[in-house]
C-alpha cells in the first residue's frame, strides 16, 4: 500500500482541479477527483482521503451542504472550503461546520499548496 | 403534362429540397459536434501543461507551434488566468508573451474585419489582463464599436491600469448612454485611484456636452465613496445651474457621507427647487446622522409631497428619528402627520404599535398612531 496522502478535490471547474491535481501530485500526493457535488458527497463515504479541497458553488450539491450530510451521517472528512463566494456568512458557516480552512478564488497556489501541507495530518 | 403530374413534380422537387436542407443540417451540427469536442479537448490538454507551467516554475514542455493561433489555448490561458492570483499571474503573463499570444489577439483587433473575431480579441485581451496589451486597449477606446469600446475599457479596468483613467474619462461625455453606463462601472473598479483624475475632469467640463459625462463622473463619485470629494461636490453645488447636475451632486454626498457631506445637503434641503430638496433629504438619511433629526423633521411640512414623502422615509432610518415622527402624527400639521404615518407603517412601526396595543403595552404616542390611522382609513377616498 502507497504511502502517499491521499486528496480529493471537489469542483465543477475542470481548470481548477487540472491545476491542483497538477501541482498535488507534483508533491507526491495521491489525487482523486469530482465534478460535483453528488459524486464528491459519494466519494467522501468511501472515506481514505486525509484531505478535501471543497468548492462551495456545485451541481448538484453545494459544499456546505456536503460537509453538513457528512457530518449528519458521521463521516469525518478534514475539509478546505475553497470558493469564488466572497460573503463572510459562507466563511463562518464553512468554519462552523468544521472545515479546517477557507481559501478564496482567485487564489495564490503556493500559499494554497502551504496551506493543504499545514492541515494535513502529520 | 397535365396538372396532375405537374402538381406531383412540384411535390417530389419540394420534398427532395426539404431532404437535402435536413441532411445539410444534420451534417452541419455533426461537424459543429466534432469540432466543439475537438477544441474541448484541445482545451484541457493546454490546461494540463500550463497547470505543470505554473505548478513547477522550471517545467518545458512545448505548448506547439499552433498555440497562438488556437483559440483552446486562448480559452485555456484565460480559465487560468481567472482561478489564479498572485505570482503566477507574472508565469502566465510570460508564457502570454513568450507564446505571442497577446500580439495575435491585438493583430486582430487592428483588423477591420470580421467584427466577432475583433470583438473575441478585445474580450481576449480584456480576460488576459497583460499590461503589455494596455497601449492597444487605450488606442481602441476610440473603436467604431461600441463593444469593442467597452470591452478594452474592461481590460484597462481589470489590469488596474491608472494612466488609462484619463482616456476613459475622455470618453464619458461623447459615449452613447448604454456605453457611458458600462464605461463608468470600469471607472468604479480603479477606485480611489480615479478620485482625483474624476475631480479634475467634473471641474474641467462642467456646463459642456449636457452635462452628460459630469453626470456620470458624479456618479462614479458616489459609489467610490471617497470622503476627500466632499469640499470639491459642495463647490459643484455651488456653482451648477444644470437641476441634474445638482441631483446627481447630492446623490453622491449622500453615497460619500462623512460630516463635510452634511454642510452643503443642509444647504440644498432648503434650495427652491423641490427635486433638489427631496434628494437632499434622502441622502441625508443615507448618511446616518442623527444630529441632522430637526432638518428632517422640518421637511414634514414642505409644500411638497415628495420632500415631506422622503424626510419622513429619512427620519425613519435615523436613530431618534421614529420619536419625532410620532410627534409629527400628533402634531396639528395634516401633511406632516399623513407623511409620518405612511413612513411609520413603511418601517414597521406602526404593526409593532398594534401588537403592543394588543397586548396592552403601547404607549400614548402608539396609542395616537393607531388612532390617527383608524380616523384616516374611516375617511372615504
Amino acid at each position: 500500500m502507497s504511502d502517499a496522502k491521499k486528496v480529493l478535490i471537489a469542483d465543477d471547474s475542470e481548470t481548477v482541479t487540472t491545476l491542483l491535481a497538477t501541482a498535488l501530485e507534483l508533491e507526491g500526493y495521491e489525487v482523486e477527483t469530482a465534478v460535483n457535488g453528488v459524486e464528491a458527497y459519494e466519494k467522501g463515504i468511501s472515506g481514505g482521503f486525509d484531505l478535501v479541497i471543497l468548492d462551495q458553488l456545485m451541481p448538484g450539491l453545494l459544499g456546505l451542504e456536503v460537509i453538513d450530510r457528512w457530518q449528519q451521517e458521521g463521516h469525518k472528512n478534514r475539509v478546505i472550503m475553497l470558493s469564488g463566494v466572497d460573503d463572510d456568512r459562507t466563511v463562518v458557516s464553512s468554519l462552523d461546520l468544521g472545515a479546517v480552512d477557507f481559501i478564496r478564488k482567485p487564489f495564490h497556489l503556493p500559499e494554497l499548496m502551504a496551506r493543504i501541507r499545514q492541515r494535513l495530518p502529520r | 403534362m397535365n396538372g396532375t403530374t405537374i402538381g406531383l413534380i412540384a411535390v417530389v422537387v419540394v420534398f427532395g429540397i426539404d431532404i437535402i436542407l435536413l441532411v445539410g443540417l444534420v451534417i452541419l451540427k455533426a461537424v459543429h459536434r466534432h469540432r466543439r469536442a475537438n477544441h474541448e479537448q484541445r482545451r484541457a490538454a493546454y490546461v494540463a501543461v500550463l497547470s505543470r507551467h505554473l505548478a513547477f516554475q522550471h517545467h518545458t514542455d512545448p505548448f506547439g507551434p499552433d498555440a497562438a493561433d488556437d483559440d483552446a489555448f486562448l480559452d485555456a490561458v484565460i480559465d487560468l488566468r481567472n482561478i489564479i492570483s498572485g505570482t503566477e499571474i507574472d508565469t502566465l503573463a510570460g508564457i502570454i508573451d513568450s507564446v505571442g499570444l497577446a500580439k495575435r489577439q491585438e493583430a486582430r483587433l487592428r483588423h477591420r474585419f470580421p467584427l466577432g473575431r475583433r470583438l473575441r480579441a478585445a474580450v481576449s485581451l480584456a480576460e488576459m489582463g497583460d499590461e503589455a496589451s494596455a497601449p492597444v486597449l487605450i488606442e481602441h477606446l476610440n473603436d467604431r464599436e461600441p463593444e469593442i469600446r467597452i470591452q478594452c475599457a474592461r481590460g484597462l479596468g481589470r489590469m488596474q491600469y491608472t494612466s488609462a483613467i484619463d482616456p476613459i474619462l475622455e470618453r464619458l461625455g461623447h459615449e452613447v448612454p448604454w456605453v457611458r453606463a458600462r464605461f463608468a462601472d470600469t471607472l468604479v473598479s480603479f477606485g480611489t485611484k480615479a478620485t482625483w483624475p474624476l475631480v479634475a475632469y467634473i471641474r474641467v467640463n462642467l456646463g459642456h456636452d449636457s452635462n452628460r459625462g459630469v453626470i456620470e463622473a458624479l456618479r462614479v463619485l458616489g459609489t467610490i465613496g471617497d470622503q476627500e470629494v466632499g469640499p470639491t461636490l459642495s463647490g459643484v453645488l455651488r456653482v451648477a445651474s444644470d437641476p441634474e447636475v445638482g441631483i446627481a451632486t447630492i446623490e453622491a454626498l449622500g453615497l460619500v457621507g462623512g460630516p463635510l457631506a452634511i454642510r452643503p445637503l443642509k444647504y440644498t434641503f432648503r434650495s427652491p427647487d423641490w427635486r433638489l430638496r427631496a434628494k437632499s433629504a434622502t441622502s441625508l438619511g443615507q448618511i446616518g446622522d442623527p444630529s441632522i433629526n430637526p432638518v428632517l423633521a422640518e421637511g414634514l411640512e414642505d409644500e411638497n409631497w415628495w420632500v415631506r414623502r422622503n424626510s419622513a422615509a429619512a427620519l425613519a432610518s435615523l436613530p431618534g428619528g421614529t420619536e419625532l415622527l410620532m410627534m409629527a402624527v400628533q402634531s396639528e400639521a395634516p401633511f406632516a402627520a399623513d407623511a409620518a404615518a405612511e413612513a411609520l407603517a413603511d418601517s414597521g412601526a406602526l404593526a409593532t404599535a398594534r401588537n403592543r396595543f394588543e397586548a396592552g403595552e403601547a404607549s400614548e404616542a402608539e396609542e395616537a398612531l393607531l388612532a390617527y390611522v383608524t380616523t384616516q382609513e374611516a375617511v372615504p377616498a
